[in-house]
Order: structure tokens, then sequence, then C-alpha cells
């Protein structure tokens, strides 16, 4: 808990939370603007906006895995080695990196609920949107655990070189996004083994997202300390 | 997350024990420091003496917990604390937020830690600095502030990698009187400085660096009876042999430390009886060379590695191995 706070406190005092979050406004309004365009050009009808929301979340969820990898990525370069070391000597070179970790994605979870919830109250008529606003917090889980997980395995302490590190961070959240492959993509489009269930979405987006984050994780926990600064 | 859990826990009298403790930063690399098994008992005041690049900070790090060892691991390692060769100021709070979050962070109760921080400013000459972000304090002062962050706690292990480096004198005396507390409380106190006099007077045992190996110096005075470990405790004992020796020089310590295959010297000052532990491989070679030295005499030779400074020679069937070899 200590660790998270104080990881939490260098996030917000070391500014690097701006750009992401200034990107993630950004393009959350671009996509809002959208669909909020449809829906007023549409009949007005319930089912019409649920397809906007649904839509709006699919956006929003895209997002939440760019800006999850950034903060990972600004998490992971922010602290100096000494200071991480004097962590690292209190409360062992996992737990420091496990906390690292665990703060960048929160970080990226929170900003995709509260992107939801936007698109949620722009919408208005909530009841009948649940369903969709739920399904869509689903995509938006499974996008914050593949960008944490990008973030951690093209970054220090995997890849150590700045300019690879940025770059395949970059290539990676791409192909995240466009490819068949990915969890993250099958879940914003909904296409193959997608989400089962809106309410609980158990579906295998999810779980494959979560076992490549936790595989991630224990990656860069286990080189923490290994390698040198 | 078993991978990542790590074993410290409260202070007890238990000795922190090295063992077969090797580091190098990938496979291909060649290794900074190989083989170091030593053991420190509850108390000890340990300088590290080296030549730069000698492996001193790194083992530094490795003992500290804040670097994880390629080979070997270090067992009995209680809460620790560290101060780093060069601290930063690159985070973004001031040095009173800073140490507030490493109070909490070294498991300081939430009541606790204010106070704390507030001594340990105080004690180092550093209150007046308290409010100002980090980035804005002067070397002396960011070291200050990573001296108190390793003592809020009162660790049992203490590891000053050069921290006394740009300290005025007032703080050099402060952090002299902190390690005096640490040991006299029963914690261990290892350090590296660049000035040989630093605590001279009060150092236990120093390390020192030479090739591969560490040759362990004791001084008399402080030498305090301790326990071996079984080898069941230690692990499967690596393949080592002991050489008893007396009639060495000290000028020729690091002569011994030097040759192939000898993994650590341990002697006591006044240099009487001092104990080689090579690899078994190098025993007969290491063995032949010492008893081609002059005045140098091989009083028992024992088939596994002996680490206790006080242990007694092993029993007499060994120097049975020893007359043969002469």
């Amino acid at each position: 808990m200590a660790l998270l706070r104080y990881q939490t406190a260098n996030l917000f005092r070391s500014h690097r939370w701006i750009l992401p979050l200034m990107v993630y406004a950004l393009l959350i309004s671009v996509g809002g603007a959208g669909s909020g365009e449809e829906a007023g050009s549409g009949q007005a009808v319930a089912h019409l906006r649920a397809q906007a929301l649904a839509s709006g979340l699919d956006w929003s969820a895209a997002i939440v895995l760019v800006v999850t990898a950034l903060l990972t990525r600004s998490m992971l370069t922010a602290e100096p080695g000494a200071a991480r070391a004097c962590v690292a000597a209190a409360r062992g070179p996992g737990r420091a990196q496990l906390g690292t970790l665990l703060t960048s994605f929160a970080g990226g979870a929170i900003l995709g609920v509260a992107g939801a919830g936007y698109e949620l109250v722009t919408m208005g008529h909530k009841t009948a949107l649940l369903v969709p606003f739920f399904d869509g917090l689903g995509k938006v889980l499974v996008c914050a655990f593949v960008g944490s997980a990008i973030g951690t395995l093209f970054n220090p302490p995997v890849i150590r070189h700045q300019a690879a590190a940025l770059l395949s961070t970059i290539a990676a959240v791409v192909v995240a996004l466009v490819s068949s492959v990915s969890p993250a993509n099958a879940a914003i489009h909904g296409n193959g083994a997608a989400i089962q269930s809106a309410a609980w979405p158990a579906g295998v987006p999810l779980a494959a997202a979560f076992a490549l984050v936790a595989v991630s994780w224990m990656v860069s926990c286990w080189l923490a300390g290994r390698r040198s600064d | 997350m078993l991978l990542i859990g790590r074993g410290t826990r409260p202070w007890k009298d238990w000795p922190v024990r090295l063992i077969s403790v090797g580091k190098r930063y990938g496979l291909r690399q060649p290794w900074i420091i190989k083989n170091v098994s030593q053991e420190i008992a509850a108390g000890r005041l340990i300088r590290l003496a080296g030549p730069n690049g000698s492996g001193k900070s790194t083992l530094l790090r490795i003992i500290a917990g804040a670097m994880v060892p390629s080979a070997g691991r270090v067992a009995g390692r209680p809460h620790t604390g560290y101060v780093p060769e060069r601290f930063p100021p690159a985070l973004a709070f001031s040095a009173h937020e800073y140490l507030e979050h490493m109070g909490r962070i070294h498991g300081l109760p939430p009541t606790g830690v204010r106070a704390a921080v507030d001594e340990w400013l105080e004690r180092l000459g550093a209150a007046d600095y308290a409010r100002a972000p980090l980035r804005t304090l002067s070397k002396g002062m960011c070291q200050k502030v990573a001296i108190a962050q390793a003592l809020l706690a009162r660790p049992g292990l203490l590891v000053l990698d050069e921290a006394w480096t740009g300290l005025d004198q007032a703080a050099r005396g402060a952090l002299d009187a902190a390690v005096a507390e640490r040991v006299a409380g029963g914690g261990i106190v290892l350090f590296v400085d660049h000035d040989p006099a630093r605590l001279a007077d009060r150092v236990d045992e120093e390390w020192r660096f030479a090739g591969d190996s560490i040759a362990v110096m004791s001084a008399p005075a402080r030498q305090s009876p301790r326990a071996g470990w079984s080898a069941a405790e230690a692990g499967p004992a690596p393949q080592t042999a002991t050489i008893e020796v007396t009639g060495l020089e000290e000028a020729s310590l690091d002569r011994v430390a030097g040759l192939a295959g000898v993994l650590t010297v341990v002697a006591n000052r006044p240099l009487g009886r001092v104990l080689v532990t090579v690899s078994d491989a190098a025993s007969d070679a290491v063995l032949r060379e010492l008893l081609s030295w002059d005045g140098v005499h091989v009083s028992a030779v024992a088939p596994r590695a002996d680490q206790s400074l006080s242990g007694q020679p092993q029993p007499g069937e060994t120097r049975g191995a020893a007359e043969a070899a002469r």
C-alpha cells in the first residue's frame, strides 16, 4: 500500500500524467462528438442510442489501450535508478516493480471507466443503456490489460534501448488494435470468440488479456534487480 | 505471486549469510564478483576495500537486496536500509514528502513517520531544507536525504555506498554516530568509502577485493564468538577445501588471494593463523605454491569451507593430509 501511494504521488507530482490525459481527453471528445451526431440525426430510438453508445465505448476502449501503454512507459522510465534501489532494498526489487506497474495500470483503468461514464451520461435515457454500458466496460478492461502488457514488455527493464523501446511500444499498440489475433481487437469488434455475457464479460478476450498482462508483469518483476540500470 | 516474494523479516540475532554469491550482467558477460561466501554476525561493522571497478558497489547492492545475484543467494537478511552511491534529485517531491513516503515503505507506523523524518533531518542538519523540492537541493543536501531514508526505520542491516561523500563536517559526524548506534544495537553496517581512515578504529572486518576473491581482515579486539552454520542449512556444500596457514606476512595476503582457485582468505590482526578457502580442483596447486614460500607453514587442510573465524582447526586427521602434501 505504501508503495502504491508513493508511486501514485510520484506520478502526479512528476506531471507524467498530463500527456496521456490530454491524449485521452482529445481522442474521447473527438469520438464522442462523432457518436453524438449520429444519435442526433437518428430517429431517437432507444436501440440506435444503444448502438451509438456501444460504438462510443469501442472507441474509448481503443484509446484506453494507447493511454495505458503510454502511462506504463512513462512510469517505468520516470523513477531514477538510485531511488528505485532504495525502495528495492526496503521491499525487494520485484515488489518495487509491481508497485510501478499496478499504479500505471490503475491510472489507465480509472481513465477508461471515467471515459465510459462520460459516454453514458452524454447519451441520456440511462436505464435502457446499461447492457451496452457494462459490455463496454468489459472492453475497456481488456484494453487496459493489453495496454499495460505492451507498456511493460516493450520498455525497461525488458527493452532498455530508449529508441527501440519507444518505437516498439508504438508498433505494438498499432498491432494490438488492428491485428485479428489481439484480444483487444477481438473485444472491440466483438467478433470471433467475443464477450458472451454483457453483464459480466467473462469471455475469451478478457481471459487472454489477463494472462498476457500477468505474464508481462512477471517478466518485468523478475528482470528488475537482475539487470543494471 | 511467488516469483516476487522475498524474505525480509524482523531483525533477529542470526547471521546474514552470503552463499556462493556471484553476479554478471548477462550470460556472455564476465563475472563481476564470483563465489563469495561469507557469514556476517550481528553487531559487525564491515568495510569493503578495493580499486574502482572491483565489484564493491555490486556486492553492496546485492547484500542490500536492491539487486538479485546471478548465482547463489543472501540468507537471513534483516530489514535493510541502503544509501546508493549517487542519489539523484530527479524526484518531484520535497525532502520531507519523499522521506515520509520512504518511512511508510520501510514499514513505519503512520503515527511515527513524521517524527522519524523530523528527527533524522534534524540530526543530519537538513531541517531547514525539509520543504524544499529535491531538485533544488545541492549534492550534499541530497546526500543527507538519501542517508535519512535509509536510517528512518533503524534497519538491522545498513549498507552505505560512499555515503560520506559531499557531506559537511557536522553531517559526517552525525553519520558516524548513527553507524555506531546501529552497530551497538546489534545491527550490521557495511560500507565503502574512499577515505581509508573512515571509522578505522571501529571497523571489525575489512573485506579486500583482490582479483576474483575477497580477503577478510579481522580486527582482533572486537571479535565475537559466532556460530558456524550447518551444511544442511547452507544447502549443498560447494566443492572447496580450506587450508590453514601460518607465517604469512600481511603484504603477501593479496598475493594469496590472487592465486588461481582461491575463493576467500580469512585472517586476524595481528596476523597468525590464516584460513585460505580454495576450489577443490585448485587445492593441490595452491598448496604447492604456499609451501614453496619462505617462512610459510601449512598447519591443516580441511575438506570443506570453514568460514568461521573463531572456529577451531579441523580434527587431527586432516593434518595428515597436510603432512602428506608436504
